[in-house]
């Protein structure tokens, strides 16, 4: 039998949901979100009836279903109709004190367990936590041992047993129980900008393939949901369009404000359709545009790009739709480039970075397109251009603007590349094999990352086709 | 009125027997403390009324608790202060 965790998207990554007979462990760190997963997973269950038996070791049931409640998951109306039962299991009950010795097993609430199961026809089993559980014995590997046969016991039941276990910081090795049991869903927590991020990930599945990437995993008033990766349901964000419908897509929705993307290629190549495309859809879309121009990249080329695809966009130019800040406002050879970017000085830069935040204020445009990087890299120090990455970066982040910026990742050092792509939220990545361009997501805040796809550039809007 | 020692064990507790003989050994005597043995698997209301998870848990009439196997030396020492309160 398998039993729904009422979620569907982690059904999915369980291979369809929890097989009786198994047993999963639910890891995470202090906060991660153990017990509310856990307890909607037990939800999905009474929701079709399926009786579950909650055994608590911290937790007091009536804080439980407080718990519950703030869910709306309203526990107690299964409590009443019997298919839902609370057990608080402790080593040391309230006023009692304890001599412990390391010669005893855990039949007591094998015994217990099992009586409960029988009683309630309970085919769902949660165990909340076996960390808080096992924190309780000084002989703790004793306990640790003896829990193998409660996970037997329970399993061999034709039921699920679900258990969830704290993991440590530098935690480097699995557990033990973690070889033991027939799935892990682990729930991890990082900080990103200034908030916390959960993702999930299913790193064992002893069924089918484990999915060992993550996906992003979020607790708010109305519950508890999964995005998935490889296309996240699109009304979660209000955000930007890229403008090619199908990345929009694959990235959740869009682009979030305030956020750095950047787009390598390699150096075969051409970034033009997607820049153009970028371009075209947010004026469209009325948001106007900063076009910070480069070497490969000045308005010029940019209006004649545009006419080339049939693309007329006067009257965005006319409107003063788009604003040019360009560097050198013509056709220059790499050798004139690099003549005139080595007379920039720090001090040049900062002007550069001022120009940019005084059209922000001017204008309502925030988004801004930065050519070619790949010449500014080579040209300025690597210190030099990093600090202006990251000023540009920060403006971009205060301004809740978003910024693309385009890189050759074949013409610049290692090190450059790992620093641009730390500092940038979104990473999208051109790459060609066998005369096929393809395209991937490396990095997303939203988690939204995928695999390469196939690209066709065509001559007319849209010039970028991803196919399947 | 005798004081109640409740020692709880199980089938697959390999040190029981020889904890219920040592218990039996010296409370057999005395008319101060009296002995309820409980298979969990057989009495599991007992085990849930005395929230009981290791096996063998014995528990003294101070609510002490003991958990897991102790010698015979342990057990008359613990034993003691309670005949000392009852004489
Ligand atoms: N009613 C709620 N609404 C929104 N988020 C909640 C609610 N209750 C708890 N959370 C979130 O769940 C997290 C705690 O999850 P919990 O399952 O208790 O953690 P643990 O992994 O330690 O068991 C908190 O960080 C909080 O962000
Ligand atoms: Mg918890």
């Amino acid at each position: 039998m398998i039993i729904s965790t009422g979620i569907e998207e982690l059904d999915n990554m369980i291979d369809g949901g929890l097989r009786t007979g198994s047993c999963y462990a639910i890891k995470g760190s202090a906060g991660s979100g153990k017990t509310v997963l856990s307890l909607f997973m037990a939800l999905g269950a009474l929701k079709k009836d399926i009786p579950v038996l909650f055994i608590s070791t911290e937790v007091d049931p009536e804080k439980l279903i407080m718990y519950g409640d703030s869910f709306d998951m309203n526990l107690k109306s299964y409590i009443d109709k019997g298919l839902l039962s609370f057990e608080k299991m402790s080593l040391k009950p309230k006023s009692t004190s304890l001599v412990q010795t390391d010669k005893f097993d855990l039949s007591g609430i094998i015994a217990r367990t099992q009586s409960k199961m029988k009683s309630l026809n309970a085919k769902l089993v949660i165990f909340d936590s076996i960390s808080a559980f096992f924190a309780e014995f000084v002989y703790e590997k004793t306990a640790r041992s003896s829990f193998m046969d409660f996970i037997r016991e329970i399993t061999d039941k034709k039921a699920v047993l679900v258990l969830t276990s704290e993991s440590q910081v530098n935690e480097e090795y699995s557990t033990l129980e973690e070889y033991l049991v027939d799935g892990v869903i682990k729930i991890r927590t990082e900080l990103k900008n200034n908030q916390m991020i959960k993702r999930i990930s299913v790193p064992k599945l002893r069924s089918a393939k484990p999915i060992k990437f993550e996906n992003r995993f979020i607790i708010d008033r109305d519950g508890v949901s999964i995005l998935r990766s490889e296309q996240p349901p699109l009304s979660i964000i209000d955000a930007e369009k890229i403008g090619v419908e199908k990345l929009d897509k694959m990235l959740g929705g869009g682009i979030p404000a305030g956020s750095v993307v950047l787009i390598e290629t390699d150096g075969e190549t051409n970034y033009f359709p997607l820049f153009l495309q970028i371009m075209c859809c947010n004026l469209e879309r009325g948001t106007g545009v900063i076009i910070h121009s480069n070497v490969h990249m000045y308005s010029a080329r940019i209006v004649e790009e545009f006419k080339r695809v049939e693309c007329d966009i006067t009257p965005h130019l006319n409107e003063g739709n788009v604003v040019f800040i360009d560097k050198y406002n013509r056709s220059v050879t790499a050798v004139e480039a690099r003549e005139m970017s080595q007379l920039m000085t720090t001090d040049d830069m900062i002007s550069v970075t001022v120009e940019l935040m005084q059209a922000f204020q001017k204008s309502e445009q925030k988004v801004i397109l930065f050519g070619d990087l790949t010449d500014d890299t080579n040209i300025l120090t690597e210190p030099n251009f990093l600090r202006y990455f990251a000023l540009q970066s920060f403006n971009i982040k205060e301004q809740s603007a978003i910024a693309y910026s385009f890189i050759n990742f074949n013409a610049i050092s290692r090190e450059m590349l790992a620093r641009l792509r730390n500092t940038a939220d979104i990473i999208i990545r051109f790459s060609r094999s066998d005369y096929t361009t393809y395209i991937e997501c490396l990095k997303s805040s939203l988690g939204a990352t995928f695999l390469p796809k196939v690209v066709k550039f065509r001559d007319k809007m849209p010039l970028i086709e991803i196919l399947d | 009125m005798s004081l109640q020692i409740i020692f709880f064990t199980s089938p697959t507790c390999s040190w029981c027997p020889y904890l219920e003989g040592v218990l039996r050994n010296i409370i057999g005597n005395t008319k101060e403390l009296s002995l309820e043995v409980i298979d969990v698997t057989e009495n599991v209301e007992k085990a849930e009324e005395y929230h009981i998870v290791a096996i063998p848990t014995i528990i003294l009439p101070n609510n002490q608790r003991i958990i897991g196997s102790v010698d015979e030396a342990f057990l008359r020492k613990q034993m003691d202060q309670f005949l000392i309160m009852m004489s």
